[in-house]
């Protein structure tokens, strides 16, 4: 696993254009506490360059959020040959799909993160798994987030999920401070952030910082 | 657009951009194809290679010459099927094809029906735009996503008039997705995955869940994928299906693309 135990981090995800995610990227003070996600959409629409292009103007750590549903394998090399150091599946993908995503990404040497979104029981489809992943992201979808206003983030989740797996826990969906510290105080391992991060502006590093500053 | 009581084939590709200049070269100029953006190739390409696997279908008709003449641009969608018929008859390269195949004007496809597979799961909206830009007919959601996801994905399609499919990968009850949608989708695609497929002989391609579907929604038409034997293309064709996809056949069986294709439309008329 290239990601440390025992220390938080903070992982912006880039959802704009391609361009946009450059600037912010070369904005953000360098912190081996900062992981720097290329967004679904990016993926979607510039391919896998959105990761090499990111990938040769940062020595960050990339998350390249492929959201896998079927054919593990294709998605983890093309991550893996793009130069990102983890990708993402989905949870309510097949069993059979996550279980060669995450072989797959030990052998390509990089971190494999299961994403829960609308998934009820994480504990459930672990407890499936051959192998735990890596990372385990705890997930309220943008679209859950904006149409329906009393979804919460399950934070509870985190430690049981912990308790019983040999695995670190991202949160994703709650943008606010406010979250970010109940994601801490909860035991996440990572907080992912990606609205104040949309546009680049003035802001950005000084934003970085201070989320920073809440991820301890 | 897809009509009802037609057969479509839905050729998936997965593979290089390479491959598939040559495969949709090899393909007969049937409206009854529909190619389909593979998830592999927009997330290695971006959504734009849709753009490219058009090009390649419009070379069918004019030619590689087609960005000197300026012909690259010429709107297709404003010339109608007798004055398009005209256009082609000009150029003695279709000419050609047109006598050899003997096409009658109405089965020809001018504009190909392009699906982009973006098995979305959440930001529908953004996805579902990107599509169309890259000039996609239609889009592919998760029957999986969030219903949030779902509905938005279904508005958003709606909106900007391109279909809407429903995969239900790895959903045990289809029904109970569709019940709780605000809109339903134009097609549901009945799917078994890849890597289920290869990991688990036993998991069958959903075809009892064909009639099931058809019988409570009317408006609905099926595609059935992750068959991957010419008989199990059939038997999609067969048990009603509207839209039977293909992949691995395909891509595995490169040269023999428009023989499989002929095949398949000859026995599903």
């Amino acid at each position: 696993m290239i990601i440390k135990r025992n220390r938080k981090y903070l992982q912006i995800a880039l959802n704009s254009t391609l361009n946009e995610a450059i600037e912010i990227v070369r904005k953000l003070p360098f912190s081996e506490r900062i992981l720097i996600e290329v967004g679904t959409p990016l993926i979607k629409i510039y391919g896998k360059r959105a990761i090499s292009e990111i990938r040769v103007i940062t020595p960050s750590y990339i998350v390249a959020d492929t959201k896998c549903a079927d054919l593990a394998l294709r998605d983890v090399k093309m991550v893996a040959e793009a130069g990102a150091q983890a990708a993402t599946c989905l949870g309510v993908a097949p069993v059979e799909t996550i279980d060669v995503f995450i072989k797959e990404c030990k052998k390509a040497g990089i971190d494999s993160m299961v994403d829960m979104m609308n998934v009820d029981q994480p504990i459930n489809i672990l407890r499936e798994l051959k192998n735990s992943p890596d990372v385990v992201i705890i997930h309220r979808g943008v679209d859950e987030t904006e149409f329906s206003k009393d979804k919460q983030i399950p934070f509870y989740q985190i430690n049981e999920i912990k308790n019983n797996f040999d695995t670190l826990l991202s949160v994703a969906g709650g943008d606010k401070i406010e979250e970010v510290q109940r994601s801490m105080f909860n035991g996440a391992d990572i907080v992912v952030v990606w609205k104040d991060f949309y546009q680049s502006t003035d802001e950005t590093k000084d934003l970085a910082k201070e989320f920073l500053k809440e991820i301890r | 657009m897809i009509e009802r009581n037609k057969k479509y084939l839905q050729i998936a590709f997965n593979r290089s951009l390479n491959e598939v200049a040559t495969m949709v070269g090899l393909l007969p100029l049937s409206d009854r194809i529909i190619i389909e953006a593979g998830y592999p190739l927009i997330k290695t390409y971006g959504v734009d290679v849709i753009n490219s696997i058009r090009g390649f279908w419009r070379q069918k008709f004019f030619g590689p010459e087609d960005s000197k003449s300026g012909m690259k641009n010429f709107k297709l969608e404003m010339l109608g099927l007798a004055e398009f018929r005209d256009l082609l008859l000009k150029k003695d390269s279709f000419k050609k094809i047109f006598q050899e195949k003997k096409i009658e004007d109405k089965t020809v496809a001018i504009n190909l029906y392009i699906v982009a597979d973006l098995k979305c799961m959440d930001r529908a909206f953004t996805e579902v735009e990107a599509a169309k830009n890259a000039g996609a007919s239609a889009a592919t959601c998760l029957g999986l996503a969030p219903v949030e996801t779902i509905d938005a994905f279904i508005k958003k399609c709606e909106e900007i008039k391109i279909d809407s499919f429903l995969d239900m990968l790895n959903v045990e009850y289809p029904f109970e997705v569709l019940s709780k949608l605000k809109s339903l989708p134009k097609i549901v695609m009945l799917h078994r995955g890849v890597d289920e497929g290869e990991g688990n002989r036993e998991k069958e391609v959903p075809y009892h869940q064909i009639e099931r579907i058809k019988g409570t929604y009317d408006d609905i038409l099926i595609a059935i994928a992750g068959g991957e034997t010419a008989r199990e293309a059939i038997t999609g064709g067969f048990n009603d299906a509207d839209i039977v996809i293909v992949w691995k056949l395909f891509n595995e069986n490169p040269g023999k693309i428009a023989e499989l294709t002929e095949e398949f439309l000859e026995k599903t008329k």
